[in-house]
């Protein structure tokens, strides 16, 4: 099967994006897995703007509002114990609805906790993220919260992670 | 690994890993509550895990979106635009006005 990426998208922007050119990554980046995925420790992170009700601040819509080509740049640390009904979201792009019924749709802790109690998989590490992916700029991203997100994923022990743009 | 509805992306920008789904913004690993569908996606990123030896390589999850196309794309987007969208919505609206304007006035 091949997927068309332009699937879903209104045409004016389906069209923009197939225009749109992009600097490429030379050489891709490469890190061969050394180990069995059922000694593997996973962390996960999604750009769905997920954060944890009452704890967290959520992503500022509020200045979005005001300044329409920004894009709160921060991530949030949802933790592997996390309960679906403490989950709230601030993403101002897409409808918000299927995620706070069910965080597995974007960031699969659930699934991979399954995959852990099974065996399959070492572990899900204390820490998976979310980030907001509305971003014009992301020289934050690239700059200082990645690496942030980076370093904190090694002190855990992540051997590998799984990225999902919203 | 990346697990992504927009695998071009992967192919313009390079990225080691890629799952693609053809699934609607907001739902990279499936439809809420369906935990077969959620666990078809993680599988095919755990085997690309496994079996990928090179840089680059992806592999596209064959699963058709069980929606209509038409209400599938309108149900992923926001209830309000977003302000990106709402801005643009404004200059077009404007754009408009300004384009029927001289033709109204050279109207007898």
């Amino acid at each position: 099967m091949s997927v068309d990426s332009f699937k879903f998208l209104p045409g004016s922007i389906a069209a923009y994006y197939r225009n749109m050119t992009v600097p490429r990554e030379d050489p891709i980046p490469w890190t061969p897995m050394r180990k069995p995925l059922r000694e593997c420790t996973f962390s996960l992170v999604t750009t769905g703007g997920i954060y944890v009700k009452d704890a967290q601040e959520p992503f500022d819509a509020e200045r979005e509002k005001r300044e329409p080509m920004w894009g709160d740049p921060t991530y949030r640390r949802i933790p592997r114990d996390v309960r679906q009904e403490d989950i709230g979201a601030s993403h101002l792009h897409i409808n918000n609805r299927d995620l706070l019924a069910d965080v597995n749709t974007v960031l699969p802790i659930r699934r991979f906790l399954d995959l852990e109690h099974e065996g399959v998989i070492g572990s899900l590490a204390p820490t998976s993220y979310s980030f907001m992916g509305y971003q014009q700029n992301n020289t934050e991203w690239r700059e200082r919260y990645g690496p942030e997100v980076a370093a904190a994923m090694r002190e855990e022990g992540v051997d590998a992670v799984v990225v999902a743009p919203a | 690994m990346l697990v992504t509805n927009m695998p071009v992306w992967s192919e313009r920008i390079g990225v080691p890993r890629t799952v693609g789904v053809e699934f609607p913004y907001g739902h990279a690993f499936g439809r809420p509550g369906d935990r077969a569908m959620q666990m078809l996606v993680i599988e095919a990123a755990l085997g690309l895990l496994e079996s990928a030896a090179s840089p680059g390589e992806a592999v596209a999850v064959d699963i058709e979106w069980p929606q209509l196309l038409d209400e599938a794309k309108r149900d992923w987007q926001p209830l309000e635009p977003s302000p990106i969208v709402a801005r643009m919505i404004e200059q077009r609206r404007r754009q408009a006005d300004q384009t029927r304007r001289p033709a109204d006035n050279a109207s007898p």
